[in-house]
C-alpha cells in the first residue's frame, strides 16, 4: 500500500465560482488561565451553490471558526493572530465594521443551535424578520412585513399572515427553528451557515428541517456550511466534509471519500463509534483517552497521544495538510515529515508496522473498516 | 513496545465478538504511560468550599475589604482598652467649638473637649456588636422559618408566607422607629432584639426559595430513596447548598444593621446616653456644624462609611465564591 | 388585563388587613399606650373624652374585649356610638358613607385625631397637608436618580471593563456604602455652613414665602407670583436631592449595569448582530428592552421604598413632609398619627408593588394574565 497520496487534482472550476475562501485561519482566547487556540491554522473552501459539512466533537473549534467567519466574537478576549476569510475577493477580516455589518445576514447568513433562545422574546417574529429586510434592502415597511410572509411560506410554516404577529413563545422549538431560517434567508443570502441547527431538536423535527434546508438549498442554489457533530447528518446533506479536532483540520473531502474510505485515524475512529444495529451485543468503541487540555495542546500531532498509530514521527512534527498538493490528511501515515530524514523503503515500513501494531491491539483487523460494513452503518 | 493483548469479550449469546469489529480497550491503557494520561484526564477534586475559597482569593476588592475590617476590629477592640483615660471625664478643653484635628488629636475634640478618636473607637464597639448580634438573630430565625416554609410546603408554607409578606409591606424603617422608640429602653440589647427581630424575613424569604428550588433536585430523590428521613434530609442535604445567598445576605445584613443603628441612635431612639455609639456620636454632633466643627460629625460617619464598605466589598466576594453563575 | 389587576387588588385587601392589625397591636402593647395617654393627657377636656368613646371606642381602662371594640372603631367595622356592626343608617357599617355605612374609621378615611402633634385636627388633615412636599421632594430625587442610574449603568456594560466602567463600579460602591443622613450633614456642612451658598433647612426661607408651605395663604401669593417661591424652593430641594440621588444611583446603576449584561450575553443578541444590524440598534432595542424588565421592577419596588427615604432626608434637612411628620408623631407619643401614617405609609408600598407587577406584565408579552 502507497504510503503517500496526492490529492486528486483540482477540477478546472473558474475562480469566480469560489465563494468562501479560508486560509489559514487562526483564532485565540486570552483568558486569565492562559491563551486557548481554539482554531489553529484552518484552511477550506466553499464554491457557489455547494455544500460543505464541518465535523468533529464538542470543543474542536468548529462553532469558533463560524463566528470568526461572521466576525461575531468580542475582541478582547479572542484574537484573530493570522488567516485570511476571503469572500468574492474581499477579506473579511480586514473589512471595517461597517461593511461587515453589510455583508452579515445579507450576504452571509447564520442559523444557530438553539431555536428556543435565539430569538428576542418580546418581539413579533414579523417585526424580527422585517427588521433583517428593512435593515439591507431599501424596501417599505409593508413591503418588508409581506417578504417576511413569504418567507415564513417558503419555510413551510403554515397560515404565515397569522404567524407574523405572534411571539416566540408561541411557538414550538422545530417551527422557532424554521423562523430563524426564514430570517436567515429573508435577503438572500450567498452563503447559509448552520451551527448544529438541529442538534436541540426532537428526533422527527430534525428530519423535518434538514429536509426543509436540503430543498431551499437545492431551490434558491445558496451555499451551505454546515456545522455539526452528527456523522449521520453529514452523510445526508452534504456533497463535502472537513473533519477538525482540536482546532485543526485532520481529513477533508468529498462525503464518500471521508466516510468510506477514512484516512485519519479520528475519522476511523469517529466512524467506527458509530452503534450499529448489524452488531448488537458487542461492546461500543470508543477512541480512548480525552480531548486534549486546551491550555496544554500535545507537540506535533495534536491526536498523537490518543492514535492507536502512533509511530515515530508523530510527537515531533506537526502533521498539518498543506495547501495546494499534498494528501487531504493530517497524518504522517499518508506523507513523509520533512524534517524525518529516513529513506522511503524505512519510512513504509514504519508505516507497515505501526498498522500491524493498531491492528493488533485491535484484535486481529485492520486499520480500515471494511467496505460492507461500512455502506451498512451509514445507511441505517 | 510490549503490547498486551486484551481479552475480547464474549457477547451475551456466549458467542465471540463478529469479525472487523475494534474490541474496546480501557480507556487507562496498560502501555501508556499513566502519569500523563493523569494530567490530561483527572481535575483537583476540591469539594465545594475550598473551590469557594479559591474564588474568593481571586477578587482582589474582597480582600480590600477584609483587611479594612480587621483593622477596623483591631482599632475597635484595642483602643479602648489601652487608652490613657476614660474619655467620658477627659480634662475639658477651654475653647467652645471644638478643637480641630491637630498630631495629638488626630480627630479632634468635640466642644465639651472629648477626643474624637477615643469617641470613634468605644463607639465601634457599639455599633459592631448591634451588627453582629443583629444578624445572628435575625439569621438564626430566618434560616429555621426559611427551611420549615420552604421544605414543608402547604398550609405551614402559606401562613408563614403570609406573615413574611406583612412585614415586606410594612415601610421597614417606620417599623424599626417605632419599635425602638416605644419597645427600646436605649440600650444595646433592645436595639440588637428590635432589629433583628424585624429583620429575619428578608432571611427567611431566600431560605425557603433557596429549599423551594433544592427540594425538587435530584439528590433529594437520591437521597430518598436510600431511606434518609425528612429531618435529615432537609438539614444535612438542602440547607448546606442553600447556605450560599444567605451568607451573603447576612454579611449585607451586617451592614445594614450598623447603618440603622446609627440612624435610629442619631434621632434619639436607640442607643441612649448610657454608651456611645457612632450613630450618639452623630447625634451630638449634628449642633457642633453649626459651629462650624466637621470633624465630630465627619470621622465617626467615615467609620461607618468604611466598615460599610469594606463588608460590601466581602460580601460581593462571597457572592462570586459561592454562586460562580452570577455576574460581577 | 383588567382582570389580572382586579385580581392582585383583592390578593391585596387581606395584606392591608394584616397590617391594620399589626400597627393597631404595635400601639396597643407599648408601654404607655393609647389608653393611658388617654387618662393622663391633662388637655383632653371632658367633650374631648366622650367625642373620643364615641367615634372610636377608646375607653379608660379597656379589658380584651374593649380591645377588640377599639381595633373596630377604629378600622371601621363597628360602630361605637350605638355600639355593633351596624351604622346609624342601619346598614353594616363597613359600607361607604353614601351607601349607608358608618363614616368612622380607616375603612372610610378616617384615622382618628392628633392627640399631641396638632392636638384635635384629624390625623388624615396632617398626612395629606404633607404628602406634596414629600412628593416634591422625592419624585425629583427619583426621576434624577433613576435617569442617571440607566444611562450609566448601559454604557457601563456595553464598555465592560473599560476605564469607565470600573470608575463606575467603584464609585458605586462607595457612595453606596455611605449613610444618607450622614452625607446630607456633610453636605450642610460644605455648602450651607462654610460656603454659604445653599440653605441648610427648610423648603421655603422666611424672607421670601408668606407661609408654610400647601397652607391657604401660601397658594394665594403663589398663584399671583409664582417664580420666586418656585425658585426658593428649588433652592431648598437641592442639598437634600443630591444627598438622595448619590447614594440610590450608585445601586440602581449597578443593578441596570447587571441586569444589561446578563441580556446581553442572550443567544438573541447574538442572533440581532448576525442579521447585520447596528450596534446602537442592538443594544438599546434587542438588548435594552429585555433588560428593561427587571429594572421595572427594581425601580417600582425602589418606588414602594421612597418613603423610608423620606424620612432620613426630611428629618436633617427639616423638610416638611410626611416623613417629618412621622418622626414628630414618633418622639411626642401621638398614637393616633403614628398609626396614621404608618397604615397609609404601608398602603403606598402595597400599591407600588402592585404597579410593579402590573407594569411588567404589560411590558413581557410572556405573561399571560
Amino acid at each position: 500500500m502507497t504510503t503517500t497520496l496526492e490529492r486528486p487534482s483540482a477540477s478546472p472550476e473558474r475562480p469566480a465560482d469560489l465563494l468562501l475562501s479560508v486560509h489559514d485561519l487562526r483564532t485565540y482566547f486570552h483568558v486569565m488561565d492562559g491563551t486557548v487556540k481554539a482554531v489553529d491554522g484552518v484552511n477550506f473552501s466553499i464554491r457557489r451553490g455547494e455544500t460543505l459539512g464541518i465535523v468533529g466533537e464538542s470543543g474542536c473549534g468548529k462553532s469558533v471558526t463560524a463566528l470568526t467567519i461572521m466576525r461575531l466574537l468580542d475582541m478582547p478576549p479572542a484574537e484573530i493572530p493570522t488567516g485570511s476569510i476571503l469572500f468574492e475577493d474581499r477579506d473579511l477580516l480586514t473589512l471595517p465594521d461597517n461593511e461587515m455589518r453589510k455583508i452579515r445576514g445579507n450576504e452571509i447568513a447564520m442559523i444557530f443551535q438553539e431555536p428556543m433562545t435565539s430569538l428576542n422574546p418580546v418581539f413579533t417574529i414579523g417585526h424580527q424578520i422585517s427588521e433583517a429586510v428593512r435593515q439591507h434592502l431599501k424596501v417599505s415597511k409593508k413591503e418588508a412585513v409581506d417578504r417576511a410572509i413569504e418567507s415564513l411560506r417558503l419555510v413551510g410554516i403554515s397560515f404565515p399572515e397569522r404567524r407574523v404577529k405572534q411571539y416566540p413563545h408561541e411557538m414550538s422549538g422545530g417551527m422557532r427553528q424554521r423562523v430563524m431560517i426564514a430570517m436567515a434567508l429573508s435577503c438572500e443570502p450567498k452563503l447559509l451557515i448552520a451551527d448544529e441547527p438541529t442538534t436541540a431538536l426532537d428526533v422527527t423535527i430534525q428530519a423535518q428541517i434538514l429536509e426543509l434546508i436540503k430543498r431551499i438549498q437545492a431551490d434558491t442554489g445558496t451555499a451551505l456550511m454546515l456545522i455539526t457533530h452528527d456523522l449521520g447528518v453529514v452523510a445526508e446533506m452534504v456533497h463535502d466534509v472537513v473533519v477538525m479536532y482540536a482546532g485543526r483540520v485532520v481529513e477533508e473531502g468529498t462525503v464518500d471519500e471521508v466516510l468510506l474510505q477514512p484516512k485519519h485515524p479520528y475519522t476511523e475512529g469517529l466512524l467506527s463509534s458509530i452503534p450499529s444495529k448489524g452488531l448488537r451485543g458487542s461492546r461500543l468503541n470508543v477512541i480512548k483517552g480525552t480531548v486534549p487540555n486546551p491550555f496544554n495542546m500535545p507537540v506535533g500531532c495534536n491526536f498523537q497521544p490518543r492514535c492507536p498509530y502512533a509511530f515515530e514521527p508523530c510527537p515531533e512534527h506537526d502533521p498539518r495538510i498543506e495547501e495546494g498538493g499534498g494528501p487531504p490528511v493530517a497524518c504522517w501515515l499518508w506523507k513523509r515529515a520533512p524534517g524525518h530524514d529516513i529513506p522511503q523503503g524505512l519510512h513504509d515500513a514504519q508505516v507497515a508496522a505501526a498498522r500491524q501494531a493498531a491492528a493488533a491491539k485491535a484484535g486481529g483487523v485492520s486499520g480500515a473498516v471494511p467496505t460492507e460494513l461500512r455502506g451498512e452503518e451509514i445507511a441505517s | 513496545m510490549a503490547v498486551e493483548d486484551s481479552q475480547p469479550t464474549r457477547d451475551r449469546a456466549g458467542a465471540p465478538p463478529a469479525h472487523g469489529q475494534r474490541v474496546a480497550e480501557d480507556l487507562l491503557d496498560t502501555d501508556e504511560d499513566p502519569q500523563q494520561v493523569d494530567r490530561e484526564v483527572a481535575l483537583q477534586s476540591l469539594n465545594q468550599w475550598q473551590l469557594a475559597w479559591r474564588r474568593f482569593r481571586k477578587h482582589r476588592m474582597a480582600f480590600v475589604g477584609l483587611g479594612i475590617l480587621i483593622f477596623l476590629v483591631a482599632v475597635v477592640i484595642v483602643v479602648p482598652i489601652f487608652q490613657p483615660f476614660n474619655f467620658l471625664n477627659i480634662p475639658g478643653s477651654p475653647r467652645p467649638g471644638g478643637e480641630p484635628p491637630r498630631l495629638d488629636r488626630i480627630f479632634g475634640t468635640t466642644y465639651e473637649g472629648r477626643d474624637v478618636f477615643t469617641l470613634v473607637a468605644n463607639g465601634g464597639r457599639v455599633s459592631l456588636v448591634v451588627g453582629l448580634m443583629s444578624m445572628v438573630i435575625a439569621g438564626s430565625i430566618g434560616v429555621v422559618v426559611g427551611s420549615i416554609a420552604g421544605f414543608m410546603g402547604g398550609m405551614i408554607d402559606n401562613i408563614l408566607m403570609r406573615i413574611v409578606d406583612v412585614f415586606f409591606a410594612i415601610p421597614f424603617l417606620f417599623v424599626i422607629l417605632v419599635a425602638a422608640r416605644f419597645f427600646g429602653r436605649g440600650d444595646v440589647l433592645s436595639l440588637v432584639l428590635i432589629i433583628g427581630l424585624l429583620s429575619w424575613p428578608l432571611i427567611a424569604r431566600l431560605v425557603r426559595a433557596s429549599f423551594l428550588s433544592l427540594r425538587e433536585a435530584d439528590f433529594v430523590d437520591a437521597a430518598r430513596a436510600v431511606g434518609v428521613s425528612n429531618m435529615r434530609i432537609a438539614f444535612r442535604h438542602i440547607l448546606p447548598n442553600a447556605l450560599s445567598p444567605v451568607i451573603v445576605a447576612c454579611t449585607l445584613l451586617v451592614a445594614n444593621a450598623i447603618v440603622l443603628e446609627a440612624f435610629v441612635s442619631f434621632l434619639g431612639f436607640g442607643i441612649r446616653e448610657t454608651e456611645v455609639s457612632w450613630g450618639n456620636a452623630l447625634a451630638n454632633a449634628q449642633e457642633g456644624i453649626r459651629f462650624g466643627n466637621w470633624w465630630w460629625a465627619f470621622f465617626p460617619g467615615m467609620a461607618i462609611a468604611l466598615t460599610v464598605l469594606s463588608i460590601n466589598f466581602i460580601g460581593d466576594g462571597l457572592r462570586d465564591a459561592l454562586d460562580p453563575r452570577s455576574r460581577d | 388585563m383588567l382582570a389580572y389587576i382586579v385580581r392582585r387588588v383583592l390578593q391585596a385587601l387581606p395584606v392591608l388587613f394584616l397590617i391594620a392589625v399589626l400597627s393597631f397591636g404595635l400601639m396597643q402593647l407599648a408601654p404607655g399606650g393609647p389608653h393611658q395617654q388617654f387618662q393622663q393627657n391633662p388637655r383632653m377636656t371632658d367633650e374631648m373624652v366622650n367625642r373620643y368613646l364615641a367615634r372610636w371606642c377608646l375607653e379608660r381602662n379597656p379589658d380584651a374585649l374593649g380591645m377588640l371594640r377599639s381595633f373596630g372603631g377604629w378600622f371601621g367595622v363597628w360602630n361605637c356610638d350605638a355600639g355593633g356592626f351596624l351604622s346609624e343608617q342601619g346598614m353594616p357599617n363597613f359600607l361607604p358613607n353614601f351607601l349607608g355605612g358608618g363614616d368612622n374609621g380607616v375603612i372610610h378615611g378616617d384615622f382618628g385625631l392628633s392627640m399631641t402633634v396638632s392636638p384635635n385636627r384629624p390625623v388624615i388633615d396632617l398626612i395629606t397637608e404633607r404628602i406634596p412636599a414629600t412628593a416634591i421632594l422625592m419624585l425629583t430625587a427619583f426621576t434624577i436618580w433613576v435617569t442617571l442610574a440607566i444611562i450609566l449603568g448601559v454604557i457601563a456594560a456595553v464598555r465592560r471593563y473599560s476605564v469607565f466602567d470600573q470608575s463606575i463600579t467603584l464609585m458605586s460602591y462607595i457612595f453606596y456604602s455611605l449613610p444618607t443622613f450622614w452625607l446630607g450633614l456633610m453636605l450642610i456642612y460644605l455648602f450651607a455652613v462654610n460656603l454659604g451658598v445653599l440653605p441648610s433647612s427648610g423648603m421655603l426661607s422666611v424672607r421670601t414665602a408668606p407661609a408654610p408651605f400647601n397652607t391657604p395663604r401660601f397658594w394665594e401669593v403663589f398663584w399671583e407670583n409664582p417664580l420666586p417661591l418656585v425658585q426658593d424652593i428649588a433652592r431648598h430641594l437641592v442639598l437634600p436631592v443630591i444627598t438622595l440621588v448619590a447614594v440610590s444611583v450608585a445601586a440602581d446603576t449597578r443593578y441596570v449595569r447587571s441586569a444589561m449584561l446578563d441580556v446581553l450575553g442572550q443567544d438573541y443578541v447574538r442572533t440581532a448582530r448576525a442579521k447585520g444590524l447596528p450596534p446602537s440598534r442592538v443594544v438599546f432595542r434587542h438588548a435594552f428592552r429585555n433588560a428593561l424588565l427587571p429594572i421595572i421592577t427594581n425601580v417600582a419596588l425602589a418606588l414602594a421604598f421612597l418613603f423610608s427615604g423620606a424620612i432620613v432626608t426630611e428629618t436633617i434637612f427639616a423638610w416638611p413632609g410626611m416623613g417629618r411628620l412621622y418622626f414628630e408623631a414618633i418622639q411626642a407619643r401621638d398614637y393616633f398619627l403614628v398609626m396614621g401614617v404608618l397604615f397609609v405609609g404601608s398602603l403606598l408600598v402595597v400599591m407600588m408593588n402592585l404597579l410593579a407587577d402590573v407594569l411588567y406584565a404589560w411590558a413581557d408579552p410572556r405573561i399571560r394574565y
